[in-house]
């Protein structure tokens, strides 16, 4: 089936990848240098989309000033989902600009257009729906998918048993019933999700299952941002548009060095004898300093990394100063989030947005940094630190 | 101040394009609206009101044609009314004219033709062209010397077009009014500015001061006073014809405001090396000039001059700013040694362009700085530096003004040869601690507070004076609501008396000046006035104001940048808790391009 419209549900803030989302949701957070959403539009202009339609919610400011009313000339549509109550609340919300067949994609995950083409192909209007399904070896908090027949036999959210599940890609083909089948889905814990709705549609009709091979990668924490950004580079697709890996109106200093892979996004200027990779992403008007060294990590926009600094396995937000001299050596490290311990992640630090290192600082693997956070010179810094703090050295 | 299209040919329904020109005009006046199709006769349909009224108005067949001209009219001559709106006709309705600026000597031609027998229907002075026209087809004249000789008697100025029953070609002159021509594949385009038909091509022709145009399907014919065949050049516009979206804001005005950190960083790309230790502006490589200096602005504009002549003198470079509707070359000094300034977000201002060209005239160097690529002042001054805004459609400037301060910073620079390191940090730092103040800024809360007062007051020392002047001024253009800015050492010296409790006084507490102006905000507390303070140091200000609209720190010239966001945002929520019209407020335009 040819369908040229699609609805991306990018409302949700994603708090599993806080500090990060202080300010924007998931969607717009850096896979290398780019946000999400925007590898979602590449992927779905790919696929022959010309319409899109985006469900936005938390901090929804941010992404329409991001993307403004078109992207790659396709036009965008913003929706505004005022609560955020779950995937199936966020398709509702577009429901008045939806009156046929329609494609729904999760803006918040990178899927390549093989899958979401896949999608296409196989629903063929004899079935309600159509979702896309991976064959992964962990199905881990995602949706699990029972495939019999080419055709849903079940669907469940976080599956715990040990049956041959499959992955639901979040990229999904509806007929208009689909609206019903929201409304008629109890709400669990007060969210109404597109799995449930799912659920409530097999009851009387079919649903299929495309199968795909195409790539499909999360970040459900936020050191995640790194293995997401590391695939991207190694696959080409860190930008659509243009396939150098340093903008042109970046400059680079002819002493620095730049190992690939990279991707240094524009207005980015690098100093003298720094060094920059393997597998660094530097956003928009990044500055490196002379001699600083930033290896495996993703700095995001108007980050500065000072004189001689050593940045390793780092994510930044963004307006992020690292000062002169300090040093981020790299993970693993044991990470806090909330109330668990993620041990051994492959996490040097996480600073998010604004937060200011006053320079000669150490950090010790698995540091998380909360928004607007002061560190002292000349600091030891370890654990999760709040937002707003002042770190003493 | 009014805007103009035009469409001939055959790829595009006639009335569709003049409806999509003419609500893509609206933001330049819009007091009435109306268009005329040729086809046998004369199709003329017009409307007091927004363009929609004129859509209700026009009849449910689409009027077939092959030429048609539109306006959206913004009054000068004669209160908005359904015959004041253009197009105009003459008697016998054989000719429908649209025009843009002033007719001067109006009075005199309307004498003369009302003794001849022409009888007229509205107070404009564009109703004298369609009978002087009308006059020539009487005498036996062809539509295209009709229109030359018409235009020949007119002084003033003047962008206009016409269009004749049964033609399917528009002829066209341009006089100190902006006007464009689009080149098509099956049909050409004429508007006052390009959004008009950017969304059929973006191939466009300016016409220059004294030339007139032969638009047909097949073809544009550009000619001089004489009539002799100009070479013109195509261009090709870069504008996104979707960048006119409200892309999901309610108004256009707050989707500029948070477009700001991007057209930030569009200003300083590759203007601005940290590296290099250097600010350069490629399009003023062969600029000279160790002053004197004098801006030359308008309005909003206006507050952006008086921001960068304070640059300018802080550099050590003499710098005078002027209101350019009262500049005057005679009574100024000016000689070959002196660079005059032009601050315009259109390039068409006409207070602005006039006292350039006076600039001019008296031997001083011009440079315009301004939004618009090919607008006349970047094609009359001798320099241009372009601000790189992206279309701005609110009538309420925002983001240009933000664009504007960046440019002047980088101006200011490039003038003296200053090139501080601790400056050009800042200014790479600028977009980002915009949103910043876009992501945490608390004033929809605060203004909901004071939208019953009765009047606003701004005030702030040094850089920040003319960000009190500008945040009054937003104030006044989309609330209604009364509102002065003022230098806050001349509160004492008489606008105190007009301190009341019910009159909240934003004050500006940044930088060096903090000191002083806390001074000023204990005299307008002891008066029971609110105090909402936009500082960058809360924690030492808090206690002197009733509420803190907080700013990060951005250098003592840059942080007064961040302070306007958020007065640009206590208007927006006031106006919006107001209801008001707030990106098309009563009586005003974007583009003035009147006297």
């Amino acid at each position: 089936m040819s369908l040229t419209s699609a609805v991306v549900l990018a409302g949700g803030e994603g708090s599993r990848l806080r500090p990060l989302t202080s300010n924007r949701p998931k969607p717009l957070l850096p896979a290398a240098t780019r946000p999400i959403l925007e590898h979602v539009f590449d992927q779905l202009i790919a696929a022959g989309i010309t319409d899109i339609t985006v469900v936005v919610g938390y901090k929804h400011n941010r992404v329409q000033a991001h993307f403004g009313s078109t992207y790659r000339n396709v036009p965008l549509t913003y929706v505004v989902q005022e609560q955020q109550l779950g995937s199936g609340h966020a398709l509702l919300a577009a429901e008045s600009e939806i009156d046929e067949t329609v494609l729904v994609v999760n803006g918040d995950q990178f899927v390549e257009s093989t899958i979401i083409s896949d999608v296409l192909a196989a629903h063929n209007g004899d079935s309600v729906g159509t979702l896309g399904v991976l064959t992964k070896l962990q199905i881990g908090s995602y949706g699990g998918v029972l495939v019999g027949d080419g055709t849903v036999a079940e669907i469940v959210e976080n599956p715990q048993d040990d049956r041959p599940y499959q992955l639901n890609a979040g990229v999904y083909a509806f007929e208009p019933e689909i609206f019903d089948a929201i409304y008629e889905a109890d709400p669990q814990a007060g969210e109404y999700s597109l799995t449930d709705a799912i659920s409530e549609l097999l009851d009387d009709s079919e649903v299929q299952a495309a199968i795909s091979e195409g790539t499909w990668v999360d970040a459900t924490y936020p050191w995640d941002l790194l293995d997401i950004s590391f695939e991207l580079l190694g696959s080409g697709h860190t930008d659509e548009q243009c396939a150098v890996t340093v903008a042109e109106s970046a400059t680079v200093h002819d002493s620095a060095v730049i190992r690939e892979p990279v991707v240094i996004a524009p207005d980015c200027e690098i100093g003298a004898g720094a060094v920059v990779g393997p597998y660094a992403c530097l956003g928009e008007n990044t500055t490196v300093g002379s001699n600083a060294a930033i290896e495996r990590s993703v700095l995001d926009a108007d980050t500065r990394v000072e004189t001689g600094a050593t940045v390793i396995d780092c994510v930044t937000g963004v307006g992020v100063t690292i000062g002169p001299g300090t040093t981020i050596p790299g993970g693993p490290g044991d990470v806090r989030v909330g109330d668990r311990v993620f041990e051994d992640e492959a996490l040097g630090a996480l600073l998010s947005d604004r937060v200011t290192d006053d320079g000669g600082s150490t950090y010790v693997p698995g540091t998380v940094v909360g928004s607007e956070t002061t560190i002292e010179a000349g600091a030891t810094v370890r654990g999760t630190i709040s937002e707003n703090t002042e770190v003493r050295s | 101040m009014c805007g103009i299209i035009g469409y001939t040919g055959t790829e595009n329904d006639v009335q569709e394009v003049l409806m999509t020109g003419l609500s893509g005009l609206e933001y330049r006046g819009y007091d009435s609206a109306g268009l005329a199709i040729a086809n046998g006769s004369l199709a003329v349909h017009k409307r007091e009101g927004e363009v929609s009224a004129l859509e209700n108005a026009l009849p449910e067949m689409t009027l077939d044609g092959l030429a048609g001209i539109g306006h959206t009219r913004w009054s000068t001559h004669g209160p908005p009314s359904d015959e004041n709106a253009h197009p105009h006709t003459d008697c016998e309705s054989r000719v429908a004219v649209v025009h843009n600026g002033i007719i001067e000597n109006y009075q005199s031609l309307r004498e003369d033709l009302t003794a001849d027998g022409h009888e007229f229907n509205s107070d404009t002075d564009t109703e004298a062209i369609p009978h002087l026209i009308g006059s020539a087809l009487e005498a036996g004249v062809a539509p295209e010397q009709a229109f030359r000789q018409a235009v020949d008697r007119l002084e003033g100025s003047y962008a206009v077009a016409a269009v004749f029953q049964g033609e399917e070609t528009i002829y066209v002159a341009r006089n100190e009014s902006p006007l464009v021509l689009g080149v098509g594949d099956d049909g050409h385009y004429l508007a006052s500015d390009v959004p008009a038909f950017l969304e059929y091509t973006d191939r466009v022709i300016y016409l220059e001061d004294g030339q007139f145009a032969r638009v047909s399907p097949s073809g544009i014919i550009v000619t001089d006073e004489q009539g002799a065949v100009v070479d013109t050049a195509i261009d090709t516009v870069d504008w996104d014809p979707e960048d006119a979206g409200k892309s999901g804001y309610d108004h256009y005005m707050l989707k500029e405001i948070h477009e700001q950190p991007t057209a930030l960083r569009k200003c300083l790309r590759e203007r601005v090396s940290e590296l290099e230790h250097e600010i350069t502006v490629e399009e003023l490589a062969t600029l000279e000039c160790s002053g004197p200096v004098q801006f030359v602005a308008c309005g909003t504009s206006y507050h952006a001059a008086l921001y960068g002549a304070r640059l300018l003198r802080e550099n050590g470079i003499s710098a005078q700013c002027f209101l350019a509707s009262e500049y005057d070359a005679q009574s100024i000094p000016v000689s070959d040694e002196t660079l005059v300034v032009g601050v315009t977000q259109s390039g068409e201002t006409a207070d602005t362009m006039g006292a350039l060209r006076m600039a001019n005239q008296a031997g001083a160097t011009t440079l315009a700085l301004t939004n618009v690529v090919g607008s006349s002042a970047a094609r009359e001054c001798d320099h241009v530096m372009y601000i790189r805004a992206g279309p701005e459609i609110g009538v309420a400037a925002t983001k240009t003004f933000v664009s504007q301060q960046a440019a002047l910073t980088l101006l200011s620079s490039v003038l003296s040869g200053a090139e501080s390191p601790t400056l050009i940090k800042q200014l790479r730092g600028l977009p980002e601690k915009l949103q910043h103040v876009l992501d945490e800024s608390t004033a929809q809360e605060v203004s909901a507070e004071f939208v019953d007062a009765d009047a606003y007051f701004f005030i702030g020392r040094g850089y920040n004076a003319p960000v009190a002047l500008e945040g009054a001024l937003k104030m006044k253009e989309i609330t209604y609501k009364h509102a002065e800015g003022f230098a806050a050492g001349e509160l004492k010296h008489g606008p105190l008396a007009l301190v009341t409790e019910q009159t909240p006084v934003f004050a500006l507490v940044t930088g060096d000046t903090a000191a002083k102006t806390i001074g000023n905000i204990k005299e307008v507390e002891a008066r029971g006035a609110p105090v909402i303070a936009v500082t960058d140091r809360p924690a030492e200000v808090g206690q002197y104001a009733s509420h803190v609209l907080e700013v990060p720190t951005a250098g003592p010239y840059l942080t007064p940048i961040l302070a306007n966001v958020q007065l640009q945002l206590v208007s927006y929520w006031v106006a919006a808790q107001l209801d008001r019209s707030i990106d098309k407020p009563r009586n005003l335009a974007k583009s003035v391009t009147v006297d």
